[in-house]
């Protein structure tokens, strides 16, 4: 009853074990931009909706406010989502920049590449995306 | 040292005598170059600024090509490598394209501010503009291929088409706003310095679209409204024989019709509106000037000036007759 790690039987295909959610993980790529995607079409639509039919009812303002409150939220999701794969990738520990090589842990650790980077580019998008509710504050 | 004569390459020599054209294609009444308004001014401090980081970033570019295949074509270490890519790769274009941005956005709200002087609605119409003042007192103004506009103040268009998609643009003042049918566009222009400019349509629209021009005077603001207040009258009657049998003529030809010239049985609408025909600076968009001899010219033909035009020739008519359409037309100041 008190064996100790090491002499447990090894799975036979303990790699591909561990690393058993990449399914999952490809999704999780994809997290980054898909916020993205919606920053962008919830930012514009919101604005042109209330320029083409509230501008009279309500002050900008509010709807400045909720935009950047939702902006605000979305980067630290990114962010958080970025530093979950950065974790993944584990360049700190292994050193390797690249993985090229296939094996479970490679892929999963690539997986975590990428989705780091694509948080990366997702991040400064929403930024940019943003950029225009700061500077100007009309519908003009 | 004696100069060998050589006769080759005329090519060459040809092409240098076209660089002094090119640049004297910078000055003038027609140059986003040469701002004479607010909006220009902002465009051509973008395009230097564009023009010049560009050639920096070319310049830096290349430094870098010669750096890497001549003075250094070793094999380069990994840090610098991968320093290069975080540094040159994401750093400096994020912050560069931010920058860009940030100034972008920040031109916008003074390009697109709210007019404080004349609304002038201008429709595109195949190939030629019809232009309406909207009076503060709600009368209109009608004239056509001719816009002026007071220094100082900021005009407003309301942008309209006939038919099919035009842009309006005089580059002198500021960028350009396509015309949709169906569609009001707006935009407005800050005026600084009086002249004469030259607006272009700068949307292909059919086989006459590179003749579709006006004329564009930014004038004084009393000069202005002494201007639109003359604009705003009736023709005046002919004054001579020569004009009295034009003005005969120009009805019974069936040119009211088409045209309207206030004061008159013309009411037409079809084509623009001559009521001071005489008082503009060019005919039928740009085409032509006004000296008699081009009336005569351009109503003997019009299809010879601009193809496609969408009005009838006159060549059935005999030189006198003509001459005296002529000699009315110029007279409607
Ligand atoms: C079928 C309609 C029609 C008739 C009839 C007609 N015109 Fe025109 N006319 C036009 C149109 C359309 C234009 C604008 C053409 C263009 O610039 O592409 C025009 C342009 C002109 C212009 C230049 C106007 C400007 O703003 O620069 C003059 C002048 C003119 N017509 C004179 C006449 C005279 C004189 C007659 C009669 C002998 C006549 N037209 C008959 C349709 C007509
Ligand atoms: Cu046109």
């Amino acid at each position: 009853m008190d064996r100790s790690d090491h002499d447990r039987q090894p799975h036979p295909r303990e790699d591909e074990h561990e690393f058993a959610e990449e399914r999952e993980s490809l999704w999780r790529i994809t997290l980054g931009p898909t916020i993205w995607a919606f920053h962008f079409a919830i930012s514009y639509a919101a604005v042109s909706v209330y320029c083409f039919r509230f501008e009279r009812m309500f002050e900008m303002g509010w709807l400045r406010a909720g935009l950047i409150a939702m902006t605000l939220a979305m980067l630290v999701a990114i962010a958080w989502i970025g530093w979950r794969a950065f974790l993944r990738w584990d360049v700190r520990g292994t050193g390797e920049f690249s993985n090229p090589e296939g094996s479970a842990e490679d892929r999963h650790q690539f997986l975590g590449h990428a989705g780091f980077l694509l948080a990366l580019v997702s991040f400064i998008g929403v930024v940019y995306d943003t950029l225009p509710l700061i500077l100007l504050g009309s519908c003009r | 040292m004696t100069p060998t004569p050589r006769p080759a390459r005329p090519r060459y020599r040809h092409a240098l005598w076209l660089a002094p054209l090119l640049l004297a294609a910078c000055e003038g009444r027609q140059s986003a170059l040469v701002p004479a308004g607010e909006d220009a001014r902002i465009l051509g401090d973008l395009f230097w600024v564009m023009l010049i980081g560009a050639v920096l970033l070319w310049i830096g570019m290349n430094g870098l090509f010669y750096w890497a295949t001549r003075r250094s074509p070793a094999p380069h270490s990994q840090t610098l490598a991968n320093w290069l890519v975080i540094i040159g790769g994401i750093l400096f274009p994020t912050v560069t394209l931010g920058a860009l941005l940030v100034y972008g956005l920040s031109i916008m709200p003074d390009l697109r501010a709210t007019g404080d002087g004349p609304v002038i609605r201008v429709t595109g119409e195949q190939w030629w503009w019809r232009v309406e003042y909207e009076r503060a007192d709600g009368t209109t103004v009608t004239t056509a291929n001719e816009i002026r506009l007071p220094a100082g103040v900021r005009s407003t268009f309301l942008l309209d088409s006939k038919k099919v998609i035009h842009s309006f643009w005089v580059p002198s003042l500021g960028g350009k706003m396509d015309m949709f049918p169906g569609r009001v566009t707006e935009m407005t222009l800050g005026p600084e310095r009086p002249g004469i400019y030259r607006g272009q349509c700068a949307e292909f629209c059919g086989e006459s679209h590179a003749w579709m021009a006006f004329e564009a005077e930014v004038m004084e603001p009393e000069d202005f409204d002494a201007w639109l207040e003359a604009e705003a009258a009736d023709a005046m009657p002919p004054e001579g024989d020569l004009a009295q049998r034009g003005a005969a003529l120009f009805l019974a030809q069936g040119c009211g019709a088409c045209h309207a010239v206030r004061g008159t049985p013309a009411v037409g609408r079809v084509g623009p509106d001559l009521t001071h025909v005489g008082s503009r600076h060019s005919l039928a968009a740009g085409r032509l000037g006004t000296s008699a001899e081009d009336f005569v010219r351009w109503v003997a033909n019009p299809g010879a000036w601009k193809p496609g035009a969408e009005m009838p020739a006159y060549a059935h008519l005999s030189d006198a007759q003509l001459a005296a359409i002529a000699a009315y037309l110029e007279g409607l100041e």
